[in-house]
């Protein structure tokens, strides 16, 4: 709290790293603080409808539980958002099974957009909500990952466990797709 | 469709929107588009789908490191026992080949045990006992009785390399006396005792 800015962009997450594993708590909160509301963007964005605090809170929860089986061949960013997509997916199988007596519908996935209505108070931007609810859901993933968080094709890729050319596809079809909803709105 | 076949720089509008790109690649791709009328409708687009995740709920840093357990370096306990397993078939293999291994050098060294005469030193030759050997021949020398020790040992370790010129002389020299085919029934070998070695002097 008290270092300044300069000396924080200093410290990359790898240093960040050793120093908590050496007992240094203060290190962990650096960590946090810097990737925290990235995850939170992310999670809001593909649709999670509540409790983004929290699973934010269990993405760190488990990483830093697993942290000697980070290697760093990928950033720390990317391993928290795959470990961030994998609870989501957890969640969503273990909603479905508590909901089973309830047939899965379409609207379903409509209206994991709900938390993000009260959010979204701009006409453009709440177009840009309905036209991110017409893609696939990996689509939607791998385009929010390339234009909210500005990642790379190939960390795209690692976060959603699949190819750079795949990713690559996934969003130039998503982009055409957005681009002719907003047009024909 | 897309008009622009500019697919490179298209694809770099997300990186120019997050600062990514470097000072020349930055200043290429916005001279692109600013003469190019589909990729500025697209940097909007992908500018307004950028704004619209700003509001994201806001993470309370210190709740979650909160829940963080103290580091605890992870030790493999699953894996443990089928490393250890290795690790015993691993000695064990050792163990039978040290076994091997000694037993052949053992093997070895008890036939090394007899010390070939060309290399023994005078006091180790005063041990060997000399025995005549009767060669039968169909010439003039009928007999021809070399004094050389007897040499228990297998033609691979009887340490023919070691002998001096002057053995390998000689040795040369009872060879050539040797007939293929003995003229009579060679003669029993004359068992010389020397007192303290007599079970060598038989053949």
């Amino acid at each position: 709290m008290t270092q300044s800015p300069e000396i924080r962009r200093e410290e990359t997450d790898m240093e960040l790293i050793q120093r908590w594993k050496a007992g240094e708590s203060r290190a962990a909160t650096r960590l946090v603080g810097r990737h925290s509301q990235a995850l939170a963007r992310f999670a809001a964005s593909i649709g999670e409808r509540d409790g983004v605090e929290e699973l934010v809170q269990d993405t760190f929860v488990r990483a830093f539980a697993a942290l000697d089986s980070f290697k760093g061949e990928s950033s720390f960013r990317t391993w928290l958002f795959s470990i961030e997509r994998r609870l989501m997916l957890d969640r969503r199988r273990a909603e479905r099974r508590t909901r089973e007596t309830v047939p899965v519908e379409e609207s379903d996935s409509v209206s994991e957009y709900g938390a993000l209505d009260s959010l979204i108070a701009d006409e453009a931007q709440e177009r840009v909500r309905r036209s991110l609810e017409a893609l696939s859901p990996t689509q939607r993933e791998v385009f929010t990952l390339r234009v909210q968080q500005g990642m790379s094709y190939k960390e795209i890729a690692e976060v959603v466990g699949s190819t750079e050319g795949a990713t690559r596809v996934h969003y130039h079809n998503a982009i055409q797709r957005v681009k002719e909803f907003l047009r024909d709105e | 469709m897309n008009s622009c076949m500019e697919i490179e720089t298209r694809e770099m509008l997300p990186d120019l929107l997050h600062g990514k790109l470097d000072t020349s690649t930055r200043t290429r791709v916005e001279k692109h588009v600013a003469g190019c009328e589909e990729c500025r409708e697209e940097l909007e687009v992908l500018r307004t789908v950028k704004a619209a995740a700003i509001f994201a709920p806001t993470i309370d840093v210190n709740r979650v490191v909160g829940h963080i357990a103290p580091y605890a370096k992870i030790t493999p306990e699953v894996e443990a026992p089928a490393r250890s397993r290795v690790v015993s078939w691993l000695v064990a293999a050792s163990f039978l080949l040290v076994i091997a291994g000694g037993g052949s050098l053992l093997v070895v060294q008890q036939k090394d045990a007899v010390t070939p005469y060309a290399t023994a030193t005078p006091s180790q030759r005063a041990n060997i006992i000399p025995r005549p050997v009767t060669v039968p021949s169909a010439g003039a020398n009928d007999v021809a009785a070399v004094e050389r020790p007897v040499v228990h040992t297998l033609a691979l370790a009887s340490g023919v390399e070691t002998l001096s010129d002057n053995d390998l002389r000689q040795l040369m020299t009872d060879m050539d006396s040797f007939n293929v085919l003995p003229a009579s029934e060679p003669e029993p070998v004359m068992n010389v005792d020397n007192g303290d070695n007599s079970d060598q002097g038989t053949r």
